[in-house]
Formats: structure tokens, C-alpha cells, sequence
């Protein structure tokens, strides 16, 4: 009788201790992915694939015992060069002003490499999957499933050899069926990681940027409108930017965040338009609309996140 | 004048014949003499001939040009050293948030353009209540136009207006969008919201 006993108990405490483990190897791999984007000098190219559609960039990254500096370049017309050292980040464009913001990321690289890793695990949790090959380089996958509905998952497929990310997809649903594409694709095309800086960053570090002026700050009106509702673990960034040249047509405006995800909030004078949604990669952009009010949501979650959101708008 | 002055001792050197005012300029100035002499052993060495032996510090010589030659990058980093000098004599990021500037909003379409918007049907309740499929309807022009108006409508002229109305709405929504993306850019999240851990609030 107490072999049985403790037999059942021991193939309880084993199904309670494996996938916490399972989860914590997917942890440690993804914060070699994360470490490797930070800590080598690399010179990468990638692509991200929005449903047809296919965005090139380059990215720089080199660091030294003093500074680090990354630059991601677009190679498609109108693009714009980014460049961060350290914290300020700084968009470069012919003959007009740069922009120049404060952070520790360049925003249009996956934000999933660079947030807190103790913040993502408040969203996701982990779990090492098989191996395979991508562009002649073993590659692990990592599998992030959001722990609730409102956001969506993502597949890592991370270098074996460096950490260094190969490929990312986000999915709405993780079932692998053929009509269940990816929503985006973040794929490497060109790796090269040199013990070295890039040549190219080595004279960045050293040339003199715009100077980032302060931003005035308006006081922020009283909202007209109320938002009633907020998916799970999103809350009102307090004090967001204004975008000035909105401001006529925006009567309300909300942004939200979870940390890793951020989405706009828009309430307009209705158009009379139909209500319709949306797609840019991941991005949804979702406009409800009746005879008083356009509510627009735009961000990376769902149709029907986006829709209960825009209901709640009183 | 310079180039008739290299063609005239260029044919010299080729063995024909120049007037004896040529061959008086050239008794004359050491300059077109030494002009001569190397335009001969550049024949001679074309021509592949075995006395036309360079000198014996030629290599060494040219490996010395060559090193203090600056090395010039071919690639965009010159452009990029032109933007970065030219946005430093601009007044930095003001620009970007004045709301007169029309340019605000050019800037960021040309940030990041909107690629392959598609057109979500009007959806029936009980289609949003499900993870419904993005109907998937290939943008016209660079916009997408909805399906039902263009089967439904038998008045042209209503179709018409209703098409230019959605296009209106279109260039809206890419607006709000660049308007997304730029908060995005500009909002420190992390430094402007608290712990992540917020209970779901429902009203």
C-alpha cells in the first residue's frame, strides 16, 4: 500500500516539476537571445514578411567597454537610418529635422528582444521545441504562447551556435494549420558576428548628432470620452506625446501598454462609414463606426480585442 | 591645348612625323621630353618589348601611392554622414511634433509606410464573436476598396462617391497609424507605466 502511495506521489511531484523545468530551459534560451542581440558585434540583414508583402533592413550593432550603438537601415526607398547610442535613438532624414527619442531599443526591431524578461514572463510562458535548419545554421525553437488570449504568440527559431535570433513569427493561433499563417515573419537573410565593431559603427560612435531638444509639453485635457475596458494586463500610458497635427480631428485618444505591446485608442467625428478592420502585419486596425463616433484601435491584438475595446468607449 | 600637346607626343612616340616647330618645342622644354620618355616606355612596355624594363623601385613606389591613398567607403555611410551634417544645421526634432508642418506627416508615411492594408468585410455579430479569418482582398492602387460597394451599387455615380469617401477614410487611417507608430517611438513605456501585473479592469 505505501509503495503504491509513494509511487503515485512521486509521478505527481515529476507531471508538477517537468514543465516547470521544460519552462525554464525555454527561459535560459531566450535570454541567450536576448543576450546575444546586447552583448556581440554583428552585421545582419533581415526581412519581414507582412502577408505579401517584404521589408529588408540591415542592422549594425556593435558595443565596446564604454558605449554600445546600433544602426538599422531600410533598404527600400524612403526609408529612414536609425542609430541608437546608448540611450538616445535618433531618425535620420534628408533635409528635414531628425527626430531624436530616448531608449534603450530602436522601436522597429522586436521589442520582444529587448523588454525585461522578468516583464514577458507576467505575459508568456516558454517552451523549448524541436530543432531544425534554417539557412544552412541549426536553430532551436522557442515557442512563447501568451498565457491569455489577448495577445498573440510567437515562435523563435534562435541559432544554436550564438543565441542570435534567426527568425520570428507571430501567430494568432498556435494550431499548426495551413490556413493558420503567421501574421508576420522576422527572418534573417545574412548573419555575420565579428569580434570586432562593424568599421561603420566605429565612425558613428564618434560623429556628433543632433542634440535632442526638449519636448514641450502641453497640458492634457480632459479626455471627452471614457474608455471602459482594458484587456488583461494593459493599462493607460498616463502622459502620452501629442500628436499635434491630429489634434483637430482627435477628440479623445488613449495609449495602451502591457509593456511589450502598445495600442492607440482614436475617437473621431463619425464618417459615417462602414465599421471595418485592418491588417499590417500584426498590426490590426480596427474602426468602429456609428452615427456620433469613429472609434479607432489600432495595435497588435486581436479583431475581437479591438472591437471591445472600441465598444467600451462611452 | 593640353590635349593637343599629349596628341602631338603621343604620335612622336608612335615614330611619326611632327612639324620642326614641334621638334624645336621639344629640344627646348624638359617637361615634353620627359612627356615623351614615358609615353615610350608605356608603348614599349604594351608592346611587351624585353628592354622596356621598368624601374627596379616601380612595385615599391606604387605600393607607396597606393598607401597614402585615404580608403573611401562605397557604401551609404557617406550619405548617412550628410544626412546626420545636415539635420544637425535644422532646428533637431521640433519640427516633427508643430502641427503646421505638413511635413509631419509626410515624414513618418515615409518612416514607415503602410504596406498591404487589407479590407476586413463588415463583419455580422456573430462572425466577430469568433477568431474569424482577415478577408484577405488585394489593395487597389495602394488602397483597399470594399468588395460590397463595388458588386452592390447600381448608380455610378453614388459608387463613385462612396469609393472616394473610402479612400478619404484610408488615407485617415494611415494617418492614425503613423500617428501610432510615432507615439510608440517617442513614449518610454517603461518609465511611464507601472508594474505590469494589473488586475483586468471591467466597468
Amino acid at each position: 500500500m505505501m509503495k503504491w502511495l509513494f509511487g503515485i506521489c512521486s509521478i505527481v511531484v515529476l507531471s508538477i516539476l517537468q514543465p516547470a523545468s521544460a519552462d525554464e530551459t525555454g527561459w535560459a534560451l531566450f535570454n541567450k537571445a536576448q543576450q546575444s542581440v546586447r552583448q556581440h558585434n554583428f552585421d545582419v540583414s533581415f526581412v519581414v514578411l507582412k502577408g505579401g508583402q517584404a521589408e529588408t533592413y540591415r542592422w549594425l550593432h556593435g558595443r565596446d567597454d564604454a558605449a554600445e550603438i546600433e544602426h538599422l537601415i531600410p533598404m527600400f526607398a524612403d526609408g529612414v537610418d536609425i542609430v541608437r547610442r546608448d540611450q538616445q535613438i535618433y531618425y535620420l532624414i534628408s533635409e528635414r529635422p531628425s527626430l531624436v527619442t530616448h531608449g534603450d531599443s530602436i522601436k522597429e526591431l522586436p521589442a520582444l528582444l529587448f523588454e525585461e524578461p522578468a516583464l514577458i514572463r507576467t505575459l508568456y510562458n516558454a517552451v523549448a521545441g524541436s530543432s531544425s535548419v534554417i539557412h544552412g545554421r541549426s536553430a532551436q525553437l522557442l515557442r512563447l504562447s501568451a498565457i491569455t488570449d489577448e495577445r498573440y504568440h510567437y515562435w523563435l527559431w534562435i541559432d544554436v551556435e550564438t543565441g542570435f535570433p534567426l527568425r520570428i513569427d507571430t501567430l494568432a493561433e498556435q494550431h499548426l494549420r495551413s490556413e493558420n499563417k503567421a501574421l508576420e515573419i522576422w527572418q534573417i537573410t545574412h548573419l555575420r558576428i565579428t569580434p570586432e565593431m562593424p568599421d561603420n559603427l566605429a565612425q558613428l560612435m564618434k560623429v556628433t548628432l543632433p542634440l535632442a531638444l526638449p519636448v514641450e509639453v502641453k497640458v492634457q485635457q480632459p479626455q471627452q470620452h471614457q474608455l471602459g475596458w482594458l484587456p488583461s494586463g494593459f493599462q493607460i500610458v498616463p502622459e502620452p506625446l501629442q500628436v499635434p497635427q491630429l489634434e483637430p480631428e482627435v477628440l479623445s485618444y488613449w495609449l495602451l501598454s502591457d509593456g511589450l505591446h502598445q495600442v492607440s485608442v482614436f475617437v473621431q467625428r463619425s464618417h459615417r462609414l462602414p465599421t471595418q478592420a485592418y491588417r499590417d502585419g500584426a498590426v490590426t486596425i480596427y474602426v468602429q463606426s456609428d452615427p456620433q463616433l469613429d472609434v479607432t484601435v489600432i495595435g497588435p491584438i486581436s479583431v475581437d480585442t479591438a472591437q471591445r475595446l472600441a465598444a467600451s468607449v462611452r | 591645348m593640353l590635349s593637343d600637346k599629349h596628341e602631338w607626343l603621343s604620335q612622336a612616340a608612335d615614330n611619326q612625323q611632327v612639324t620642326p616647330e614641334q621638334l624645336s618645342a621639344l629640344l627646348q622644354q624638359p617637361e615634353l621630353q620627359q612627356t615623351l620618355q614615358r609615353y615610350q616606355l608605356v608603348g614599349a612596355v604594351l608592346r611587351n618589348e624585353s628592354d622596356s624594363v621598368l624601374p627596379a623601385d616601380f612595385s615599391d613606389g606604387l605600393a607607396n601611392l597606393l598607401a597614402d591613398e585615404p580608403i573611401y567607403q562605397l557604401q551609404n555611410q557617406a550619405g548617412l554622414m550628410q544626412r546626420i551634417k545636415g539635420s544637425i544645421r535644422q532646428a533637431a526634432n521640433a519640427e516633427w511634433f508643430k502641427p503646421a508642418a505638413h511635413g509631419a506627416i509626410a515624414a513618418s508615411v515615409a518612416l514607415v509606410a503602410v504596406f498591404g492594408v487589407q479590407q476586413y468585410q463588415q463583419p455580422l455579430e456573430q462572425e466577430l464573436a469568433m477568431p474569424a479569418p482577415i478577408l484577405q482582398t488585394r489593395p487597389v492602387a495602394g488602397f483597399a476598396i470594399p468588395v460590397s460597394l463595388s458588386q452592390t451599387s447600381v448608380d455610378s455615380r453614388f459608387e463613385a462617391q462612396e469609393q472616394q469617401a473610402m479612400q478619404e477614410q484610408q488615407r485617415r487611417l494611415q494617418a492614425l497609424l503613423q500617428a501610432h507608430r510615432q507615439q510608440v517611438r517617442v513614449t518610454d513605456v517603461q518609465h511611464n507605466t507601472a508594474h505590469p501585473e494589473q488586475e483586468n479592469r471591467e466597468h
